[in-house]
């Protein structure tokens, strides 16, 4: 292997690429077979060092290839649980779902955690997002539900209603120090049912503006503040539109799509338009005027060609933002370590502009929940008591900027992080200034909207049907399938 | 030396060893399909047993499932979804061993001449098929690419501007048509292996009979080849309406579900929307029609395959 592409092997393992990302990358800077083949099994050896790596052993596989330092954000103010310890070794399985660059940071958690606890050893599965559902449902239709697993709200009620998951609140009621108080309302929204609580929020963040500070300045545009609003929005990403080919730089990354269960908050809400009738989700309310009007003002972008193409993002790895194309995007915090580990531009975040008629943005989280597999749920409670703290949420979230953390009290250790954006300080303002708003696509009936909707906006992407005509026959087969919601 | 020989001849009637020779090749055949059958039992057959009767269930895999009789298979008759995959399935089936047939037959006729590397040419011509579904999906991505793509720039040459192969509604399935071709290899193979059997004295008498190249392909070639042919066609149409990866990774059914084949609805509506009861139907409805197609072939095969040595009724 030739200097340059040691040099680019190495880069592609720091930022956790998969083989996938490399084909592509390689493709694009049209290396030989030899090259790629060596390419490959470089990114292959650290993609099994991860998915191998036995949990029960971390000191024996430090986290060498994490961004973060294993002691960073370690305030060492670790909870006493009312739970004790378990006298006998004991393996608990946690399911999880994080991107390779996070996921070295859960490992170093883990570590931490089974120093404290050495009578608990914590084995972590991580999945990549696109298989994460498929493959715990079918633990789950097995009864080998590992003992915590990560949960999404957009299924979040649609598992706890059949019973996958054990309620959390007799557990809390242990604990003298657990302070539900000190989570943001939104953060508990999806995962309360029947008058209890069947998981603990991690996160729950508002969708932020993420800019290319070097494209703005070499367009000598001033960053997006407080002062925009969505008329500046669009014609900034217009005007910073430029080039062709492969050195072409899109004004905004993306526009609203009613396949995207959380588009009413950013595209709709600030037009005072409505996708679904919330928070029931009952009727569909998308070709109402107000709402076609606002869905013909966004795709005037894609008519500016501000906006990138599908084949512009085929097999593009997210957030699409890290390659430096874009000139602004619409992301939740959560984007932060991918973008921060690859890209190789300035970059930072403000608030979502506000539109004519409201100001807001999506927001959204996830949770862990314990399963009602566990085997061991004594141990179980022990580490999501301590991973979901206040001292868990920032060693996790707070310190390595991934941010939203769903405790208060973890907040201001995310905005004082290094590797948080300098305006981090936003989106703790949009929550706390009630922008950001839970108001999305959550319920059961979610997943079969939009794959109702997305196929038929793609004609409109494809320039083959308009706004209005696409949103009529979006109602039409949108309103029967959410008909379920009423009564 | 004298040969003893028994006052009344015996007649050797050869039914005795006849029997041996039949329980002998009975119980070869068995041994052979052993391993097959242990493996079906075990792995397959209870999940298909199983999925019948889920089929008449509402069950979402996270909870118990309860009966809900034929309402599954009612349900299908109203889902425009359905017709919609399963023309999307025949058309890429037809599309693709249509295509497939004629490409991987010429290229065996090309690669059975007797020439100085020819083994080399068979070998690169088989290689891609051996290659993993996810790599060549990811590859064929890049080369239809709109805008980077090797079809799109080859068309350039020429001053045409190539269409969105995979991210155009009206595109997207030829383009999957077309990159089906990249497995030929397997069935080129198999014609091959066909061709190389076909008696030279047939071609020899055709000759004598004053028979050109074309004459001699079409009544000695192609009649001696059709049981090939239709092995390739049933083998090829079964897999093909079965399809499911190349286009889980390159269009996920998209753009508009110009490229939604069954295989990927059923994916969808068992581990996208959980209706395992749903998915079950539908894929109990594709083994029904798949057993109808491969029974027409079977009956239209008696119109034009010749079996050497069949002996007609």
């Amino acid at each position: 292997m030739g200097k340059h592409e040691e040099e680019l092997a190495r880069e592609m393992r720091r930022r956790g690429m998969s083989r996938r990302d490399v084909i592509r990358i390689g493709l694009q800077l049209g290396l030989g077979a030899a090259s790629m083949g060596m390419l490959l099994a470089a990114c292959g050896q650290t993609a099994s060092t991860d998915a191998e790596k036995p949990a029960e052993e971390p000191a024996a596989e430090p986290a060498s290839e994490s961004i973060f330092d294993a002691n960073a954000g370690n305030t060492g103010a670790w909870p006493s649980s009312a739970v004790a310890d378990p006298s006998e070794k004991v393996e608990i399985s946690v399911g999880h779902t994080w991107d390779a660059v996070f996921f070295e940071r859960q490992l170093q958690f883990d570590k931490l955690f089974m120093e404290r606890h050495p009578n608990i050893v914590v084995k972590a599965e991580n999945t990549p997002w696109g298989e994460f559902r498929q493959k715990y449902t079918a633990a789950a239709a097995g009864n080998a539900l590992p003992d915590l697993l990560y949960t999404q709200f957009s299924w979040a009620q649609e598992t706890i209603r059949s019973g996958m998951y054990i309620a959390l609140d007799d557990w809390i009621a242990k604990e003298k120090d657990f302070n539900l108080d000190d989570f943001t309302k939104p953060s508990m929204v999806s995962y309360q049912y029947d008058g209890k609580l069947w998981g603990i929020p991690y996160d729950e963040g508002p969708g932020n503006l993420y800019y290319n500070k070097d494209i703005f300045d070499a367009a000598g545009e001033a960053y997006p503040d407080d002062s925009w609003d969505l008329e500046k929005l669009k014609a900034v990403a217009i005007k910073l539109t430029s080039g062709e080919g492969p050195n072409k730089i899109f004004g905004l990354g993306e526009l609203p799509s009613p396949g995207d269960s959380l588009m009413a908050p950013n595209y709709l809400f600030p037009f005072g338009a409505q996708y679904l009738s919330e928070p029931k989700e009952d009727q569909c309310l998308i070709n109402n005027p107000e709402a076609v009007t606002a869905m013909e003002w966004w795709e005037e972008l894609r008519a500016k060609g501000a906006v990138p193409s599908p084949a512009d993002l085929q097999n593009v790895a997210w957030p699409a933002f890290q390659f430096g194309k874009i000139a602004m995007t619409l992301q939740g915090s959560w984007a932060t370590p991918p973008i921060q580990a690859g890209s190789k531009f300035n970059w930072d975040i403000a608030k979502w502009p506000k539109g004519p008629k409201a100001h807001t943005t999506f927001s959204a989280g996830s949770a862990y929940m314990i399963t009602r597999d566990s085997k061991h749920v004594e141990a179980a409670w022990i580490y999501l008591n301590e991973y979901l703290s206040t001292a868990g949420q920032t060693y996790m979230w707070a310190s390595t900027g991934r941010g939203s953390p769903s405790r208060l009290s973890a907040w201001p250790a995310y905005i004082g992080s290094k590797f948080a954006p300098a305006g981090a300080k936003n989106v703790e303002e949009a929550m706390s200034q009630g922008i950001g708003t839970h108001d999305i696509i959550d319920q059961p009936t979610g997943p079969r909207v939009t794959q109702a909707a997305g196929p038929i906006w793609d004609l409109v992407v494809a320039g083959q049907k308009s706004v209005k005509d696409a949103l009529a026959e979006v109602f039409a087969a949108v309103d029967p399938i959410v008909a379920e919601n009423r009564g | 030396m004298s040969i003893p020989q028994s006052a009344t001849p015996v007649i050797p009637t050869g039914k005795p060893k006849m029997r041996e020779m039949a329980r002998k090749e009975e119980r070869s055949f068995y041994l052979f399909i052993l391993p097959w059958i242990i493996g079906f039992l075990l792995f397959d057959a209870g999940a298909i047993l199983a999925s019948f009767g889920i089929s008449f269930t509402n069950w979402s895999a996270l909870s118990a499932p309860s009966w809900t009789g034929t309402l599954n298979y009612t349900k299908l008759a109203a889902d425009p979804l359905f017709y919609k995959a399963m023309g999307n399935s025949l058309y890429y089936g037809i599309g693709s061993v249509g295509l497939g047939t004629i490409v991987s037959f010429l290229l065996a006729l090309l690669l059975n001449q007797n020439v100085w590397g020819i083994t080399l040419f068979r070998t690169i011509f088989y290689l891609p098929s051996v290659v993993s579904g996810i790599a060549v999906a990811i590859l064929w991505i890049m080369i239809l690419h709109q805008d980077f793509g090797l079809v799109n720039s080859f068309l350039a040459f020429f001053g045409i501007k190539g269409p969105g192969w995979l991210v155009q509604p009206e595109w997207a399935m030829p383009s999957l048509i077309l990159m089906s071709l990249w497995s030929a290899g397997g069935s080129m193979v198999i014609y091959l292996a066909g061709l190389q059997s076909v008696p030279t004295h047939l071609y020899e008498a055709a000759e004598i009979d004053g028979a050109n190249t074309f004459q001699k392909f079409w009544t000695v070639t192609v009649p001696m080849m059709s049981p090939v042919i239709l092995y390739n066609l049933i083998v090829g149409f079964i897999a093909s309406i079965q399809g499911f990866v190349l286009v889980y990774v390159m269009t996920n059914g998209g753009p508009a579900n110009a490229t939604l084949v069954y295989g990927l609805y059923i994916y969808r509506t068992a581990f996208i929307n959980f209706q395992m009861g749903y998915a079950s139907a539908l894929a109990w409805i594709l083994l029904v029609v798949i057993i109808i197609i491969t029974a027409v072939q079977f009956t239209v095969a008696r119109y034009w395959v010749y079996y050497e040595g069949d002996l007609k009724q």
